[in-house]
């Protein structure tokens, strides 16, 4: 029974080492993500579709209506200042690309 | 035509260095994440040179790749992330080919939404007449250096246009690939010479760009 006991302790050993470097391994970047800037501003699609969403609402033309500031806000949404032909806007989305607010 | 001129930019840019008043694109770092130390790291001059000597490529991220991308732009657009240092192609589906740049040093960068006037294999660079007068590298091409692999305008160019007005600054390749992901430049957007020969098959003359940098002086009066 020993020798069961330890085999049993080595696996969970082995199992909890495995875990934990699935764990490591899981917590590092994407690829595509191993760059940052420590300006943490919105993605540039999520900017965009505030863009989009300031000129129909606002009936600017598309190609007058530039994102010019973003920030996060929390862990899921950002906000976007915006420039429509000299005029400020300020949107609000979310990761998932959902446009919260436009003021 | 109400957009700022490249040479009010220009000034207003000298200013806020001449006050110390930098851009908010400026003060930010790029930071890399490094796979074998497990830590995010300051990605300079310095760290760009010896990775690239190490690696013979840019990092991982500033390769050319596929991404997911929600707009409402038309495929073909050209979206120009300057404070991340990406550029964006997009693509049908939501997508968009993302390549790694570099773009304007403090005080060179800019905003705004212009279009591809023209393009050129391997083309002639000619300096701006501000750059031959502060640059004694570039007063010595004040006539025009002839493309080649020396060139820094690299093996193609794109040449932006407000309007049908050039507007000085390109999209290029260049002949030092370890610059992407830096601000180095003038306020051209370099990219790898593999990269913008990809870039230039891909795209047709009068293809919208948009360019966003945080905190830069604006091109155009949007």
């Amino acid at each position: 029974m020993p020798a069961l006991e330890t085999s049993i302790v080595l696996k969970a050993l082995a199992a909890a080492a495995l875990l934990a470097a699935a764990g490591c391994q899981s917590s590092s970047p994407e690829p595509q993500q191993m760059a940052r800037t420590t300006l943490q501003t919105a993605p540039a699609d999520l900017q965009l579709l505030c863009a989009n969403a300031v000129a129909t609402q606002t009936g600017a033309a598309s190609d007058k209506v530039l994102p010019v500031n973003s920030r996060q806000l929390d862990a899921t949404s950002f906000q976007v200042e915006l420039d429509a032909a000299g005029k400020r806007h300020s949107c609000v989305v979310d990761n998932d690309g959902n446009v919260k607010s436009v003021t | 035509m109400a957009g700022i001129n490249r040479r009010r930019l220009l000034f207003g840019a000298t200013l806020l260095s001449a006050f110390g008043l930098s851009t908010v694109a400026s003060v930010a770092d790029t930071e890399i994440y490094d796979a074998k130390t497990r830590k995010w790291v300051k990605y300079d001059r310095a760290t760009a040179r010896k990775m690239f000597a190490r690696n013979g490529q840019p990092p991982e991220a500033f390769r050319m790749q596929m991404v997911k991308f929600r707009t409402a732009e038309k495929p073909g657009t050209i979206i120009i992330d300057g404070n991340q240092h990406f550029l964006y192609l997009v693509q049908p589906g939501h997508q968009a080919i993302r390549y790694g740049i570099g773009v304007g040093r403090e005080g060179f960068g800019w905003a705004g939404i212009v279009r591809v006037g023209r393009t050129a294999e391997w083309p002639t660079w000619t300096p701006p007449a501000e750059m031959v007068a502060r640059d004694p590298n570039a007063a010595k091409w004040a006539g025009g250096q002839p493309g080649g692999p020396d060139n820094p305008l690299g093996a193609r160019a794109l040449y932006l246009y407000e309007g049908d007005r050039d507007t000085i600054y390109r999209i290029h390749g260049t002949p030092e690939p370890w610059t992407i992901g830096l601000d180095v430049s003038s306020g051209c957007i370099r990219m790898n010479n593999d990269d913008i020969v990809d870039l230039h098959s891909r795209i047709n003359v009068g293809a919208k760009v948009i360019v966003l940098m945080q905190g830069a002086a604006l091109y155009k009066g949007v």
